[in-house]
């Protein structure tokens, strides 16, 4: 949900995509019809069959223009039927109080008729700087919050929390979700082995929030698989997912000219100030010092500041190395997707469709071939090769049917 | 000079150690020991001529432990129980820019214990129209590699040799970057929300801090702006002349390490204190 409008010349005069990009550049009369845009190519997805409708809260960018995904979501439960509307995720610590974020996901979940997936996140570096959120301290506050929401949803009110950062007298919020025991838990993360521990003693899902998709993915669900193992739980495919892009048309060669200006649009524009080493990075580093310094010390060790980041990609040979944006026909996106299905087991998969100033009937041409052409393949395919991976999940699965 | 570790009602304090004589507390700042060096610099070298200089390492920073919470409120009560800890009832105190808020807090709720207090480019005041630069923002790369809009928040000449030791482009020592990286944690912890680098009320508690008191700034400090000393020096009652050095920015003591130094020398023997000197002579007679 990226802004369109951006004029030609953005790269050479805005040093930034994100926090401090001028909102004078915001055009109102061109952005007219802009959220039904976003609001119907969602609700076409659910009609041609996706199992979900993904959505994220961004603050003061131009790469997504959703500081509140759930007035989208709120539409969503009333243009929709099928699909679960997954919101990832509520950005907690911005909330003065969690409550007020179970009470719109209790609501969103009973107006979607118990299609909400519940998604939490503790903000990066943007809403550090934006909300004037700092990111060392929220941590704590993070988890507490999530503990909180999930009292509040499956414990009897009104009890009182006695939180440390959120201490309360009364929690008794009306609605209670449809879901129970409560709508499946959600949270994004990247690499840090403290934010898996924390997921996986609350037995919620793992989102990894990387765009790229090489060795390190797999390595991720390795990381997870042992993590859950060590908190007596374990891994099946439906406890992760990943993030990419994908455009699907008749041929590769046609797929790549369509697509062209919708992912330089993205990729020079919008992940400027987030992943383009160009300007200043804002999602990562020592000025959001948010990881424990040991960590960052292997970060340090295991990174080099000259390696080119997603959006510093010149040519379409980088960016197929890096497998975050798949291009091309049904066959090639099936095949590169399975690909990293096959290595990384991971059973979620969240694609932007719609990336930079693609135009709508483009990017909605491309849904409809992945829903036809791709996911079918997908699906059966990762089902076979899961309950291969997974006997005892496959076996459990036949004895409940 | 020394480095020793203490044990503080069950967690680990670095201290760096160095001199004899009257115990003199200092408090580091972003650009200083335990925020990039790995120990004390020219400028506590020197002061420690004429003091026993004792400067411990904030919570989080080289191989201070953590605190699991850690506002500016906790981290007084941190500096108390190590004082305790330490034996020191009474001491001379000297703070650079986060270790300048701290000490001025100090000073504020214990003025019995401090004998004479030095600011240099503190901040932890709120002064209207001249806010704190931000650290953070400015300590993101530009470009993954390039540290200069952050070398010139700390200094005077961001590209002299000063600035590009403490703070290079690219991938430093491994070391430093960590060191670096822990004073960043630890001031996000305590100054960045909410406020900035500032403590409203501080401002009218500063009447309490009765004892002599000198405020340093860089004239060219593009972090904490000179209004702040010059806030500092009118509120503190027992202030004597503000020090605005010329060519320096708010690593003013890295910058210009003797002439900071020997000007805090000169204030001490102008504001005699009883405990303190007595400790000095008995130290430098014996």
């Amino acid at each position: 949900m990226a802004y369109p409008h951006l004029p030609a010349d953005f790269d050479e005069r805005y040093d930034t995509g994100w926090v401090t990009v001028p909102n004078s550049l915001w055009d109102k009369d061109k952005s007219r019809g802009l959220y039904q845009q976003f609001i119907d190519q969602l609700a076409y997805a659910d009609e041609i069959g996706f199992d979900g409708m993904v959505l994220n809260e961004h603050h003061q960018n131009i790469y997504g223009l959703m500081p509140s995904p759930n007035l989208i979501a709120a539409a969503l439960t009333q243009r929709t039927k099928r699909g679960k509307i997954v919101i990832l995720g509520n950005l907690l610590p911005l909330h003065l109080n969690p409550l007020r974020v179970a009470e719109e996901y209790a609501m969103l979940d009973n107006m979607s008729d118990g299609r909400l997936i519940a998604g939490f996140a503790p903000g990066s570096g943007p809403e550090t700087f934006n909300y004037n959120v700092p990111s060392a301290p929220t941590r704590a506050q993070f988890w507490e919050a999530i503990d909180l929401v999930e009292r509040a949803w499956t414990e009897p009110g009104p009890f009182a929390h006695e939180g440390r950062h959120y201490p309360l007298r009364y929690v008794n919020p009306w609605p209670q979700p449809t879901q129970k025991p409560h709508p499946p838990i959600w949270i994004p993360g990247s690499r840090s082995r403290d934010t898996l521990v924390e997921i996986a003693k609350r037995g919620h899902c793992y989102f990894l929030s990387s765009r790229s998709h090489g060795k390190e993915t797999a390595r991720s669900q390795q990381l997870f698989a042992q993590i859950l193992q060590e908190h007596g739980d374990r891994y099946t495919p439906d406890r992760m997912g990943i993030l990419m892009s994908a455009y699907v048309a008749e041929t590769d060669a046609q797929a790549q000219a369509e697509a062209k200006e919708g992912v330089w649009y993205f990729l020079k524009n919008c992940l400027k100030g987030h992943l383009r080493r160009e300007g200043r990075q804002l999602t990562f580093g020592p000025g959001i010092p948010y990881i424990a310094p040991a960590e960052f010390r292997n970060f340090l060790k295991g990174s080099d500041p000259t390696t080119p980041l997603l959006g510093d990609a010149e040519t379409w040979d980088d960016l197929q190395e890096s497998a975050s944006i798949i291009v091309g026909s049904a066959d090639t996106v099936y095949r590169r997707i399975m690909d990293i299905l096959t290595h990384s087991k991971v059973g979620n998969l969240l694609i932007q469709f719609h990336l930079g100033n693609m135009p709508d009937a483009l990017t909605r041409k491309s849904m409809r071939l992945f829903a036809t052409e791709v996911a079918p393949r997908l699906r059966a395919d990762s089902a076979a090769l899961f309950d291969r991976e997974f006997p005892d999940t496959a076996r459990a699965r036949e004895m409940a049917t | 000079m020394s480095m020793r570790v203490v044990d503080v009602r069950g967690r680990t304090v670095t201290l760096a150690e160095a001199g004899n004589g009257a115990p003199l507390v200092y408090l580091h700042g972003f650009a200083d020991v335990h925020a990039v060096a790995g120990e004390l610099l020219p400028f506590h070298q020197r002061l420690a001529r004429h003091a026993k200089v004792i400067a411990p390492a904030h919570p989080g920073c080289n191989g201070t432990d953590e605190l699991d919470s850690c506002s500016i409120d906790d981290v007084i009560f941190h500096y108390l129980e190590l004082l305790d800890a330490t034996g020191l009832a009474r001491f001379d105190l000297i703070g650079h820019c986060v270790g300048g808020w701290i000490a001025a807090e100090l000073a504020v709720r214990h003025p019995e214990r401090v004998g004479r207090l030095t600011l240099i480019g503190a901040c932890g005041l709120f002064v209207p129209g001249e806010p704190i630069a931000d650290v953070f923002m400015h300590a993101q790369p530009e470009r993954g590699t390039d540290s200069s809009s952050l070398r010139s928040l700390l200094f005077a000449e961001p590209d002299g040799p000063v600035a590009k030791r403490w703070f290079p482009d690219g991938r430093g020592d491994l070391d430093e970057e960590v060191r670096r990286y822990q004073m960043l944690r630890f001031g996000s912890f305590v100054g960045f929300k909410p406020p900035y680098f500032y403590h409203r009320e501080l401002r009218e508690r500063l009447y309490r801090a009765a004892m002599p008191a000198l405020v340093i700034t860089g004239e060219r400090d593009r972090m904490v702006p000179p209004a702040h000393a010059r806030t500092y020096h009118d509120e503190l009652p027992e202030a004597a002349r503000l020090e605005l050095v010329h060519g320096a920015g708010h690593a003013v003591h890295l910058e210009q390490p003797d002439k900071v130094a020997d000007r805090i020398v000169e204030f001490h023997k102008q504001h005699r204190d009883e405990f303190a000197d007595a400790q000095f002579d008995a130290t430098t007679h014996a």
